[in-house]
Formats: structure tokens, sequence, C-alpha cells
């Protein structure tokens, strides 16, 4: 059975016109799904959905078979699904320990919590060394390290991230990329929002191509990465061009 | 010298208690993006039960605060749940709350007029006329120990606010509602604690307010003013910055008066206030807003 099951479902912001628009996909346990499309496809909203920051217009989400649409965001976290968004999500005041403390928020064992943080800390040496200071004056590179590391000490079992690499250095990407790697080794279900497209396949087992709030096409990573006509398309130009191009580029 | 010692003294003292005033109001605004015009109001009806428990039942004022505060604590409790969740997310959720906190002044004013009258009120305990005196210096009692308790309450709201589980999650909500959200903190609940809390100090502040100054209904429109210029100047939604604003505006009050006559110290907050959003829009401690 699948981990996650998305049934016809419908979103948007306020009183505005429909992001989403009946959407259905699943994601098996442990598995790496990417999900690609141009702007305003409603990739950041099918998130945002999922995890509870938005209502569902319409249609079901089920996570092990229980169904979590349109609950408090902190019911969604319970049941095991947490969300890393592409804005500013940490607590700039607060030190990089304080924002790993609020991570395990709803976990009331203080000591775990206190296990939770060292692990942690092992794991990312580098927020070790500045696990004293105030989340927002660190670089973007880290301050993304840290939303990773903090969503991880809930332990979920579906994590969430919407561009992780938007806006960093090479290296600081490539720094994420590894985490992300480490999250997909360590068991836990990823769905992963990636401008670089490229990238995000890459670490994918699956993808999901959505477009003006529709489901287009559903696949294994290397096949979408391999599909001619998808690069052209959605992959962006700046991708290895194939041989339509001419033609394509004649009508611009 | 000494004189300007004994202005200065004075003028932290008076702080103290505005800075109790005052962290209740930037409390509001920092958690929940709520300027109360009503905090006055909510102080006032602290100040009016403390002076009923003082007529009726000889309760000392400063023992008071053990029943305006949790008191006041509840009665904010049921104002958020029943006016402001309904309006919370929602479109210009900020201006509507300064109408429907300016309308709340209103009608608890009115209230009060009804049922305490308009006539001038204080509360006279023995210390209320009492002071010590340091060789030259003297300290008005009333004021040293409304400051004390102002500190004991403020001190108390910050080990609440740095050790509790509550706390984190209220600062967290401070800083970033969504990333609160996202971690799992039920925003609805510790707005309606914060809430709560807000108006509990409010309700303490009361308490000591009764026996500094005299107060009759329509005052709170005095001391909201003077508030608004200390959470202004210290940024709002900064506890620190209220403290800190209120501390200094108290202070620079008295020096003002002393050097040119007191019905100038009111001007002091008004003036800082406008020097502050000329200089320094988004105050001492306050977040500058990108965009």
């Amino acid at each position: 059975m699948a981990q996650l099951e998305i049934r016809n479902v419908t979103s948007g912001y306020g009183n505005g016109p429909d992001i989403l628009k009946s959407v259905s996909l699943t994601a098996e346990a442990g598995k790496a799904y990417c999900i690609i499309g141009p702007n305003g496809a409603g990739k950041s909203t099918l998130l945002k959905t999922l995890a509870g920051l938005l209502a569902p217009r319409e249609g079901e989400v089920l996570f092990d078979g229980q169904s979590i649409a349109g609950i408090r965001p902190d019911l969604v976290l319970r049941a095991g699904v947490c969300f890393v968004p592409q804005e500013q999500s940490l607590f700039p005041g607060m030190s990089v320990r304080e924002n790993l403390v609020m991570g395990a928020f709803l976990e009331s064992d203080r000591k775990k919590v206190v296990e939770r943080i060292e692990e942690t800390l092992t794991m990312f040496p580098l927020l070790a060394e500045r696990s004293n200071q105030a989340a927002g004056t660190m670089s973007g590179g880290e301050q993304q390290l840290l939303a990773l590391a903090r969503a991880l000490m809930i332990r979920p079992r579906l994590m969430m991230i919407d561009e992780p690499s938007l806006g960093l250095a090479p290296q600081a990407a490539d720094q994420v990329f590894g985490v992300i790697a480490s999250l997909k080794a360590m068991g836990i279900t990823l769905l992963l929002v990636e401008q670089n497209v490229m990238r995000g396949l890459a670490c994918s087992d699956f993808a999901f191509l959505l477009d003006l709030g529709t489901l287009r096409l559903e696949d294994s990573a290397d096949r979408i990465l391999d599909d001619p006509s998808i690069r052209e398309l959605y992959l962006g130009r700046h991708v290895k061009a194939p041989p339509t191009a001419a033609v394509d580029s004649a009508d611009s | 010298m000494i004189h300007l010692i004994q202005v200065v003294i004075l003028g932290v003292l008076l702080g103290g208690v505005y800075a109790l005033m005052a962290s209740g109001l930037t409390l509001l605004y920092g958690v929940m993006q709520i300027v109360n015009l009503a905090h006055g109001v909510f102080i006032l009806i602290g100040a009016y039960v403390a002076f009923s428990l003082f007529e009726n039942l000889a309760i000392d004022p400063l023992l008071s605060v053990v029943v305006t505060a949790p008191m006041m604590f509840l009665f904010g409790v049921v104002i958020y749940r029943l006016l402001f969740v309904r309006i919370a997310g929602g479109e210009r959720y900020t201006e509507m709350s300064v109408l429907l906190t300016f309308a709340l002044a209103l009608v608890l004013e009115g209230v009060l007029t009804f049922v305490f009258t308009g006539v001038f009120r204080s509360v006279t305990p023995l210390y209320a006329t009492s002071a010590i005196n340091l060789g030259q210096l003297f300290i008005p009692s009333a004021q040293l120990y409304a400051s004390i308790m102002s500190v004991v309450l403020l001190v108390g709201l910050w080990s609440f606010l740095r050790f509790t589980r509550l706390g984190y999650g209220i600062r967290a909500t401070m800083q970033n509602r969504t990333a609160a959200q996202i971690v799992g903190v039920d925003v609805t609940r510790v707005s309606t604690v914060a809430f709560g809390i807000g108006i509990g100090l409010a309700g303490a502040s009361g308490s000591m307010i009764a026996f500094l100054f005299s107060f009759y209904p329509a005052r709170h429109w005095q001391w909201i003013a003077i508030l608004l210029a200390l959470i202004v100047l210290g940024g709002l939604g900064s506890l620190k910055g209220a403290i800190v604003g209120a501390v200094a505006l108290a202070v620079a009050a008295g020096l003002v008066g002393d050097t040119f006559g007191f019905t100038w110290s009111p001007m002091t907050f008004f003036g800082a206030l406008f020097l502050i959003l000329l200089i320094r829009p988004q105050g001492l401690f306050g977040k500058s807003r990108v965009a």
C-alpha cells in the first residue's frame, strides 16, 4: 500500500482561483520523488496543502491510510509528515541549538530531545561549531542546513522539501544535496521541489510533472531525464539542447 | 548634582512601572500583530478592581495583583476567543484589530463610567504618602514598591518565555509564525494564551497604578498614548525594547519636567516618538522590514 495517497486535491489561496486542480498521486515509503514543472505550476501549493498550511478545497489526503487533509499543521507533523518550506523558515533570534529544540517541539520527552540534538550536531559538524550563534546571522547555506537538521529533530517518516538549493552558492548547494542523499539513505520518504531539475531528478527515484495545476506525467526520474520532449518543454533550454532546438528557436 | 540624581531615581522607578504596562502591549503585537488600543482600559479595569478590594475588603493594592492578574488573564482569553479568533488570518487583519480594540476601549470605558462614575479615584494605603530618606535623597515608598513588584513580574514573564515549553512556543510565534506552525506549534492556542498573559500583565499593572496615580474612566487615553510611544521607541514586539524604552523615556520626561516645568514632561514621549520615527523607524530593538 502506498504510504501517501493524494486523491483529486484542489487547492488555492484565500478567495483566489484554484491553483491546484484535482491532482492525484501516490508515494511509496522510502522512495524519493521530485516534483517538477514551470513557475506557477502549483508545486509549492501542493506541499503547503499537504503540510496543513492550506486546507484543500476538495479531495482527500491519506498518510498510512489515515486522513490528513485539512487538519492543523501540528497534527500533520504528529502523523509523521514534515515540511521544509522555501522561504526563511528559521527563528532568526534563536540560537542554532534553540532552533533544534523547536524542531522537537512536539516531543514531550526532554531526554530524547537532548539526545537528538547531540545526534544531529554530530551529523552536521558545521552546525555544532555554531550551536550558540543566532540563526539569523548565518549564511544562506548554513541556514538551509539548519532548516533540514531541525526538520529531522521530530524523526519524520516523510519530508517535503521546497527548493532547498534556491539562492545558494554551488558549494553550499552541494552540501544540501549531500544531506538530502543521507535523508534518503535513512529511509525517509522524500517529496522534493527543486528548481535545479537535473540535480533534483538525480537524487530522486520518481518524478511528477505538474503544469498549470494538473499532473501531466509521472515516471521514473531516469526516464524523464532521458526524454527529449520533456527536456525541451519543462527542463529549460540551458539543458543540453535536443535535436529539435533549431525549429523551436526559429519560432520564437 | 544631588537634585539630578533624585530626578533620575524617580524616573527609573516610574519607568519600571511603565515597563510592566508596556510589556503586555508589546507582547500582543509581537505574537499576533495586534495593536491593542484598549490596553489602557484593561490597566484601568485592574486599577478599579484594586480600588474595590481596598475600599471594601481593605486588601493591600500590591497584594491585589494575585486577583487582578489571573482575573484579567481569563478576561483576555475570553475576549480573544470571542472577538479575535474570527478575524485572525483574514485580510487587513492588523487594521481590523486596531478598529476592534478601539471599539473595545470605548465600550469598556462606558461600562467603567456606568459602574464607577466619572469621579477621580485613588487607593491610599499607608505607604502611599511615606518616603525613605537616603542622605539627601528621598525615595517615595509607593513608587519603590510598585517598581520592585514590576521587576518581579517582568522577571517572571522573562523566565516563563525563556524556560517553559509554552514560552518557547510564544517566542517562536513572535519570530516566525509560519515556521512555528511547521514545527508543530498550535498558533491559535499560543495566541490565546499570549493574549491572556498580555491582558493579565495589564491587570497587574493596574494594581500598581491604583496607588500611584488618581484615575477616572477616560484616563486610559493618556496612558495608551504614552505606552504606544514607549513601544515604538523600543521596537514594536520587542520586550527588551519596551523595557529600555520605558525607563529611558520616564527618565527623560522627568528631566524635561524638571528643567522646563512639568506641563512639558508628557511632551517628551511624543517628541521622542517623532524623533525615533524620523531617525530609526524600526525602533531600538525592532526588526527592520525588507519590502
